[in-house]
């Protein structure tokens, strides 16, 4: 897994330094010397570049990636800053949820404790039916 | 008889009655659905008595392993990824996350070029599913290039990676620049005064302190050996 993800990158890399190496062929162009030449060669190493890329595809397609990342990285924005958003805010929600949950158990104690006194029979009736391990 | 269904002893606790047709009401039968149950009786005296239990008799659901009550961090062995990320100050730039890539790559996306930004992929994909094949001799004539230098708005790609710190500096530069410009501008003279460094402004006011001392450092000097001096001495002394 982690493989194709690692000869994905080095492709990518090797693409990204040849459009650098075009630029600078581009901007500082000698026209007695052979920069039409080199020019023609690297267009068709990135050529040859892409169809490699291509040939990922195939081995990726089980790959999915949140469109939320997508803004970040389009704002120019550190990714792992969508990671550390997304920890975060799991965080937070699992301990509003628990909160939730502590309360809720308290206010059956709670409630249970009070209809005893006010409903005896009842709430023996309720707990003989119920069974206490469940009431807990 | 052929049905076992439809003996009441068989019928399971959790199954509607709904399901197979009208019941007789003076059937007893177990019930979890947490429905009232009343019973009308009509006649010289109607009354409606509830025959059944109370809607909080429902069956309570099941505890799930996992619920929001545990540290679901914890359980999913993300608390490694949490410190790492939580713990630390993770640097904004997209720069920091791709230290090697040529080229300033945190400015927005959208600002460069409408459609080198990644929703655009989304958005307006592109054309896929032809193949790539290399460029014949005559596709290449459309890249002859042309001598001299290349245009302002494409040199952007020669900006080197390491410009993070480059560009702290430009900035400060262009700032210094910007205030230079408009200390030049007699309105905005003060602007610019406001806008320069302390440490600037605390070197400056050195110099002029410095410069003010020598200048009356001087003119103590000329005076002693300026002739008016001598006199206006001898005068005063005379009187």
């Amino acid at each position: 897994m982690a493989d194709k993800f690692e000869s994905l990158e080095q492709q990518l890399e090797l693409f990204i330094e040849n459009t650098r190496q075009l630029g600078i062929i581009v901007s500082d162009f000698q026209p007695l010397g052979q920069g039409q030449n080199v020019l023609n060669q690297k267009i068709n190493t990135m050529v040859s570049e892409m169809q490699e890329i291509e040939k990922f595809r195939p081995l990726l397609q089980d790959v999915h990636v949140p469109l939320e990342v997508f803004n970040y990285i389009d704002e120019g924005k550190n990714p792992n800053l969508y990671t550390k958003d997304c920890l975060e805010k799991a965080l937070e929600k699992n301990e509003q949820v628990k909160g939730k949950m502590d309360n809720l158990k308290r206010f059956k104690g709670l409630l249970m404790v009070e209809l005893t006194k006010v409903f005896p029979n009842e709430m023996n009736m309720y707990r003989a039916l119920k069974g206490e391990d469940r009431l807990k | 008889m052929a049905d076992p269904l439809r003996r009441p002893e068989q019928i399971s606790p959790r199954s509607s009655p709904r399901d197979r047709g009208s019941r007789s009401p003076a059937c007893p039968r177990p019930d979890s659905t947490g429905t009232l149950k009343t019973t009308i009786s009509l006649g010289k005296n109607p009354s409606v008595k509830h025959t059944g239990p109370f809607y909080c008799v429902k069956d309570i659901p099941e505890q799930s392993e996992i619920t929001g009550s545990t540290n679901l961090l914890h359980h999913y062995g993300l608390e490694h990824s949490y410190n790492k990320f939580c713990g630390k100050k993770v640097k904004e730039e997209l720069s920091a996350f791709l230290p090697h890539l040529p080229g300033n790559i945190d400015t927005p996306g959208v600002q460069d070029n409408r459609y080198s930004s990644l929703r655009m992929l989304i958005e307006k994909p592109p054309i896929t599913g032809k193949e790539l094949s290399q460029l014949s001799g005559l596709a290449l004539a459309g890249f002859r290039l042309h001598p001299g230098p290349l245009p302002e708005q494409y040199r952007m790609m020669h900006q080197m990676p390491s410009k993070k710190k480059k560009h702290k500096k430009h900035k400060k530069e262009g700032d210094k620049g910007n205030a230079l410009s408009e200390a030049q501008t007699v309105d905005n003279a003060s602007d610019a005064e406001s806008r320069k460094p302390k440490k600037q402004k605390k070197e400056e006011e050195k110099d002029k302190d410095g410069k003010k001392k020598k200048k009356k450092e001087k003119k103590k000097k000329k005076q002693k050996h300026s002739p008016e001096h001598t006199v206006s001495h001898s005068g005063e002394t005379g009187s």
